[in-house]
């Protein structure tokens, strides 16, 4: 139970922290304010207040409830629609996606702008169209349910101004700076971040066991240096026009904390920005507040969330979801560990890693390196021949177990 | 008695309750059925300042057998000794020896000191005997001018040597006369010669002192006060009153009664006090407000004197921003709320304020581990009375500590609130009383970003007695709340947001007795508001912030009240009122104006309209009307019922489930309208055991109209047109109150129990949003059970124990009830708005308060009060939440005490 407890308050502080960065990023007092009262009330009683796990009797009914989700891109690149199912809060599995629906854009003179299904439930969407026009979403699924969106006018996104970062005390933040107009005011931000990951001890030998030996690994082989790449979990809105001149300037994207593994060796982030309507932007307000500031002790009641989609013949049926048309602008940015030194990322979990100082001998290769649990790392040379290796476990050394070691295509070195 | 004496002590009785009544606590209450004579000392020693002095085995057998009413404590000892060869004596300072067969002389006698000074006076002469009536004082030096002389001096009470007011002052031959001023001053002239002068205390005996008067001069004189028993005319009050009162639904809680509540922290709340009353619930722990009879907690008016206090406490709801030092009691109507009364749709807390002692310096103060107070009380010169006092927290040592324990960052939290009145009575018919209150918060949680805010109040009244039968107060002051966030997180991005509220009332009350069976009360009440609802501003010389405002808002509200109790007959009393509103909403002002028929919303905007500064945009008026009545059973019980309607023009914008500082204040406009609600109720009350333990049972219901609930994503703070995010919506509240209360005795306490229901709908007509499809919602204090145990045991005179109790049904909130994946992460859907209850609350405290010695000659009494807070250690829920955790999500409930707090806290007067 004191384990329990001890693991419940760290979680907290973690909750703490990851609620009072999403106030930051948002930069609005507001739910700043509230994400920092929830913080202070915690602060007070911290000492005594404590929180254990709850599962209350829910009726499950809602847990059908179509979402969609999308922002259509206009001019050409390719977009995505995902829509699903609402699962039931205690099952494991995520929500079940929504296949073989026939889903179309519809323009005011009804042409007909169809979305091709990719993988389940998502559905591509790669049409180049005019700005001046409204158009609707017509979903009609498998069962012959039939779902369309609200009128729908395509807003065209600014140009991303600059992106950057900033080194701190605390860490590097990522910024953004952009402008907005008349037709562009609420923004949305999203980024996939993606960087080098490097295992704690490097090898470029492999143990071949067709050939009997060691050699040099080939470039497909390589567990020296992978890639891994999340998300944003967050949702990163700002209105323009609380800004002079609509700049949204130094907008905070992410921040990444002192020493953190994401900036071990070189980093990449693709900030996307889209530009939403007001309508829209509510709805992602409700979706962030729902989801952050869930019954802490200041936190407003939560919002009933429906979005611009309805069901066609019985709107009484709840539908989830926002679809909004635009253009997706990105931007890219490099961050190198040179960049920001020192920068000290120790993953203490590989802290016994060395390399051994048992060397392997040829005879001993098939039976030491054929599991493919130690892997050779250092050659030991008789004059211009490897007659032996140092080893150290696999673990310390490939990072393909746990990044993809597949150089993506957008990667630059400097 | 005969009649002309009945008069006179009722005259009395008017006098000294029409002015401001001189309290005699050396005075002598209570039932005695032969209980020991140690006992009786004992319980005299803790409600007065007489302390006792004795041989053990003299008192050994003696029991007391008598009911005593206010009477003095040598006539009560007189009596009692009287079959017993005990002599007793008492000195100045209240020390009683009781001797056997001689009495003891406790003072010298004034001749003792006795110096041939120009101006005699008996001083503080105590000792009431043959001397000093006999004694021949010279009065003045000779001179040869004139015949007569002037002779002036005090007269003081020789119990307790309080100035005595009233008495006649003559002088035996030429029957010359005057009466002495509140201050027992007299001024009388007199022949030269030898002279008597006789002192005619009303009630008492007649005195005379023997003079020669040589010419001016100043004699003092200390005197017994009344000698006859007052049993007859005493007014009853405290219990009897909950039978006899025609109002129902109010609750009276004395500081005394609140001291001995275990408390968090150690630091004695009227707020917490009021907690454990019957219809008296709160949404948490941690909550600012409380809810009365199923209203929200900004239905509350909660008056300081007269003056209203916004937020009613520091520190999230921690603590109450009233320091417990400084008042006197507090009165919570739930009902049959008075027609002078009026603003707030559930209840009206009324907190009086204490006044300064009138006989010497003193103070009071505590220190506990987070906060310490001290107020500090007395007189200034003789006709003026004064307390100040003030509480602050210094809890930074705490966050420090908490620092090491956990990484909370820069958190800082400070508190400090100063309070005082000044009375001064200008002459008998006259008082004059200024109340000033101010409080300030401040807190952050990072070094960039602070949060204040702060109450201010002043008010000056004057009362005024006309004759005996009609006075009035005239009072005016301002009440004023501000609130701001500073933020310098990132110098470009530095902003300062507040809001405030001032609000300026001049009130006029009248009271007149009409006949034996009328009590008129009516006035007029006018409160101007001026709000500023919020506005924020670049902080800083880099800030891109742009400055944002909502345009302030003034409004004038005027209410004329007209009130009648009105005793039928013996059994029936009823009291009724009608207090009219009026309320206007001024320009300068910029509104928009919708399409007719349709819902607020900015589509179906179809133009604006421009007001002027001072001009009327919208105005509002309507009766409330205030009815209860009483119908005595018998001496001990009665029936009441009542109906009263409220109208509220001024409302809190909140979007959570308790009400927070960051809560802004909106004032009625055309698009928001005043709420309005009307409550009936029905009680029994019944008195057992000689008063000692009451009971009482009500019923009530209540609707309420134009309440506020706002739909998904509604803005408020720094919103312009707020109407367009408010949802209209209808409450009803019900419920049955008990409440059985034990005021006397070593084990005393009091036990309620509440079952009540608190509703919320939709209004079908509106079209922007229906919360649960426009049914019937539990409000988010809808707590049906709700039970309260407060039991204090005496276990001797020094120790005293508390054992409090509250269980109440969980509250209602909303939980999700689906998962879905969406921008990247998966997020819930919640269910029907508070369709699901968190687990019941309970929670057990103890406390030990512990009185330090009696010794007299202490420089400060001190009394230790320590204890625990939920002594069981329940994780009582507050709330619950749901956290993504790898990849499902996870309940959680939060505690805020979920574990025992012990406190201790030092307590001293002086």
């Amino acid at each position: 139970m004191i384990d329990r407890a001890s693991r419940f308050s760290g979680l907290w502080q973690k909750y703490l922290l990851s609620v009072s960065r999403i106030a930051l990023i948002r930069g609005d007092f507001f739910s700043r304010s509230r994400a920092s009262f929830f913080s202070l009330a915690i602060l007070v009683v911290l000492f005594f207040s404590c929180r254990t796990p709850f599962d209350p009797e829910i009726p499950q009914t809602a847990s059908q409830i179509l979402v969609v989700e999308g922002y259509l891109d206009m001019q050409g690149t390719l977009s995505e629609l995902k829509i699903s199912r609402m699962s039931g809060l205690d099952s494991s599995q995520s929500p079940s996606p929504e296949t073989a629906a026939l889903i179309y854009l519809e323009s005011s003179v009804g042409t007909k702008y169809y979305l091709e299904e990719d993988s389940e439930g998502r559905y591509l969407f790669q049409y180049n169209l005019g700005f001046d026009d409204t158009y609707r979403l017509f979903i009609e699924l498998q069962d012959g349910e039939r779902y369309q969106s609200a009128p729908l006018t395509p807003i065209q996104t600014p140009e991303i101004i600059d992106v950057g970062f900033l080194r701190d005390e605390e860490g590097v933040e990522i910024f953004l700076t952009t402008q907005g107009n008349e037709n562009a005011d609420d923004f949305l931000w999203g980024f996939v971040e993606t960087w080098a990951y490097r295992p704690r001890i490097g090898t470029s030998y492999i143990y071949d066991a067709s050939i009997g030996n060691v050699r040099d690994r080939f470039s497909d082989e390589q567990i020296s240096i992978c890639y891994k790449s999340a998300s944003s979990p967050d949702i990163l809105l700002e209105t323009s026009s609380r800004f002079q001149d609509q700049v949204v300037f130094r907008q905070t994207i992410t921040e990444i904390p002192e020493n953190d593994e994401r900036i071990m060796d070189r980093y990449s982030i693709l900030i996307s920005q889209m530009a939403i309507d007001e309508e829209a932007s509510k709805f992602w307000e409700i979706l962030k507040k729902n989801s952050n500031d869930i019954g802490s002790i200041f936190s407003p009641l939560p919002s009933l969330i429906r979005g611009n989609i309805s069901h066609i013949d019985d709107p009484a049926i709840p539908v989830v979801g926002q679809v909004s048309l635009g253009v997706i602008r990105q931007k890219r940015l490099f961050v190198d560990l040179q960049d920001v030194t020192p920068w000290n990322f120790v993953d203490p979990q590989f802290n016994d890693c060395i390399v051994s100082a048992e060397a392997v001998y040829q005879v001993d290769y098939q039976r030491i390196f054929g599991s493919g649990d130690i892997v050779p790392v250092v050659p030991i040379m008789e004059r211009t021949t490897i007659v032996a290796f140092y080893p150290t476990y696999r673990r310390c050394a490939d990072c393909s177990l746990y990044a993809s070691p597949i150089l993506p295509d957008f990667w630059e070195e400097d | 008695m005969n009649i002309f004496t009945r008069g006179i002590l009722l005259i009395l009785c008017l006098v000294s309750g029409l002015s401001y009544a001189q309290q005699t606590p050396n005075r002598i209450s209570g039932f005695y059925p032969g209980v020991p004579f140690e006992r009786f000392m004992e319980k005299i020693e803790e409600e007065t300042t007489y302390r006792f002095f004795f041989k053990e085995s003299d008192i050994k057998d003696l029991t007391v057998n008598l009911q005593a009413n206010n009477d003095k404590l040598e006539d009560v000892l007189s009596q009692i000794f009287l079959p017993t060869d005990l002599k007793f004596s008492i000195s100045k300072t209240g020390e009683v020896f009781i001797s056997k067969g001689q009495k003891l002389t406790v003072d010298f006698p004034d001749s003792f000191f006795a110096q041939n000074e120009e101006n005699q006076s008996e001083g503080m002469t105590s000792a009431q005997d043959e001397f000093v009536r006999n004694r021949r004082y010279v009065i003045g030096v000779p001179s040869g001018e004139g015949t007569t002389a002037k002779i002036r001096g005090q007269v003081l009470s020789l119990e307790n040597s309080k100035p005595i007011q009233g008495a006649i002052v003559y002088d035996k031959i030429t029957q010359a006369q005057t009466i002495t001023n509140p201050e027992g001053r007299y001024e009388l002239t007199v022949p030269k010669g030898n002279q008597t002068i006789l002192i005619q205390n009303i009630g008492g005996y007649t005195e005379q002192r023997l003079v020669t008067i040589q010419g001016d001069g100043e004699l003092n004189m200390s005197i017994g006060e009344g000698v006859f028993s007052l049993s007859e005319v005493v007014v009853r009050s405290g219990a009897l009153t909950n039978i006899s009162r025609p109002e129902m639904g109010v609750q009276s809680l004395s500081v005394q009664q609140m001291r001995k509540l275990p408390s968090v922290m150690g630091e004695v709340d009227i707020l917490k006090g009021i907690l454990t009353m019957p219809g008296v619930n709160t949404a948490g722990e941690a909550s600012v407000g409380f809810n009365v009879r199923g209203g929200a907690a900004d239905q509350n008016l909660i008056l300081y004197d007269q003056n209203t206090l916004f937020n009613p406490s520091h520190l999230f709801g921690f603590f109450s921003s009233v320091n417990s030092d400084m008042v006197q009691g507090v009165e919570l109507y739930k009902a049959g709320i008075p027609a002078n009364l009026g603003g707030r749709l559930s209840s009206v807390l009324q907190v009086t304020p204490k006044l300064g002692r009138t006989d010497k310096i003193g103070g009071s103060g505590g220190i506990g581990p987070l906060t310490s107070r001290l107020s500090v009380e007395g007189p200034i010169g003789s006709k003026t009375t004064f307390i100040v006092g003030a509480r602050m927290t210094y809890s930074d040592w705490l966050l420090d500590y908490l620092e090491d324990k956990a990484d909370i960052g820069a958190s800082r939290a400070f508190f400090a609130d100063f309070n005082g009145t000044i009375q001064h009575q200008l002459n008998e018919k006259n008082i004059l009383r200024f109340t000033g209150y101010y409080s300030e918060d401040e807190f952050q949680f990072d070094p960039d970003t602070v949060y204040s805010y702060s109450n201010q109040n002043f008010a000056l009244s004057w009362t005024h007695y006309f004759n005996d039968q009609v006075e009035a107060t005239f009072s005016a002051g301002q009440d004023g709340y501000d609130f701001q966030v500073q933020g310098e997180d990132n110098p470009l991005n530095s902003y300062r947001y507040n809001f405030d509220i001032r609000q300026r009332f001049v009130k006029a009350q009248f009271r007149q007795e009409k006949g034996d069976r009328h009590i008129f009360s009516y006035g007029i009440h006018s409160i101007w508001y001026d709000l500023n609802p919020g506005e924020i501003a670049p902080f800083g010389a880099e800030s891109i912030v742009i400055p944002d405002d909502v345009a302030a808002e003034k409004a004038l509200e005027t209410s004329l009240f007209f009130g009648d109790e009105f005793e039928i007959n013996e059994k029936l009393t009823v009291t009724g009122g009608l207090r009219y509103n009026l309320y206007g909403y001024f320009g300068p002002q910029t509104l928009p104006e919708y399409a007719p028929g349709q819902p607020n919303l900015p589509e179906n905007i179809i133009g604006e309209k421009n007001y002027a500064s001072g001009e009327l945009a919208k105005s509002y008026h309507g009766p409330e009307f205030r009815f209860s009545g009483r119908y005595a059973l018998t001496n001990w019980s009665s029936i009441k019922g009542g109906v009263n309607t409220m109208r509220q023009n001024i409302h809190l914008m909140s979007n959570s489930s308790v009400m927070t500082p960051t809560d802004t204040w909106k004032l009625s406009d055309p698009f928001i309208k005043p709420q309005r609600g009307i409550q009936y109720g029905l009680g029994y009350f019944h008195n057992l055991k000689n008063n000692s333990v009451e009971f009482s049972a009500e019923v009530y219901y209540r609707t309420m109209e134009n309440l506020l609930d706002y739909r998904s994503g509604a803005k408020i703070v720094l919103n312009d047109r707020i109407e367009q995010d408010v949802l209209v919506t209808k409450g009803k509240a019900y419920g049955l109150e008990l409440f059985l209360r034990k005021s006397t005795g070593k084990l005393n306490g009091s036990v309620a129990y509440t079952y009540s229901r608190s509703l919320m709908q939709t209004d079908p007509s509106e079209q922007k949003e229906q919360i649960n499809r426009s049914e019937w919602y539990p409000s988010n204090f809808d707590q049906p059970h709700n039970a309260n145990l407060v039991l204090n045991y005496e276990l001797s005179r020094r120790i005293n124990t508390t054992l409090a109790a509250k269980y109440s049904t969980g509250r209602p909130v909303t939980l999700p009830v689906a998962k879905f994946e969406y921008g990247g992460s998966e997020r819930v859907y919640f269910g029907d708005r508070n369709s699901v209850r968190i687990p019941d609350y309970f929670r057990l405290d103890f406390s030990v308060n512990l009185e330090g010695n009696h010794k007299v000659k202490k420089t400060a009494h001190g009394s230790w009060s320590f204890g625990v807070y939920n002594v069981l250690g329940r994780d009582n829920p507050y709330s619950v939440y749901y956290i993504p955790e790898e990849g499902t999500l996870q309940g959680y409930k939060l505690s805020i005490f979920a574990e025992p707090i012990p406190f201790v806290t030092y307590n001293f007067r002086f």
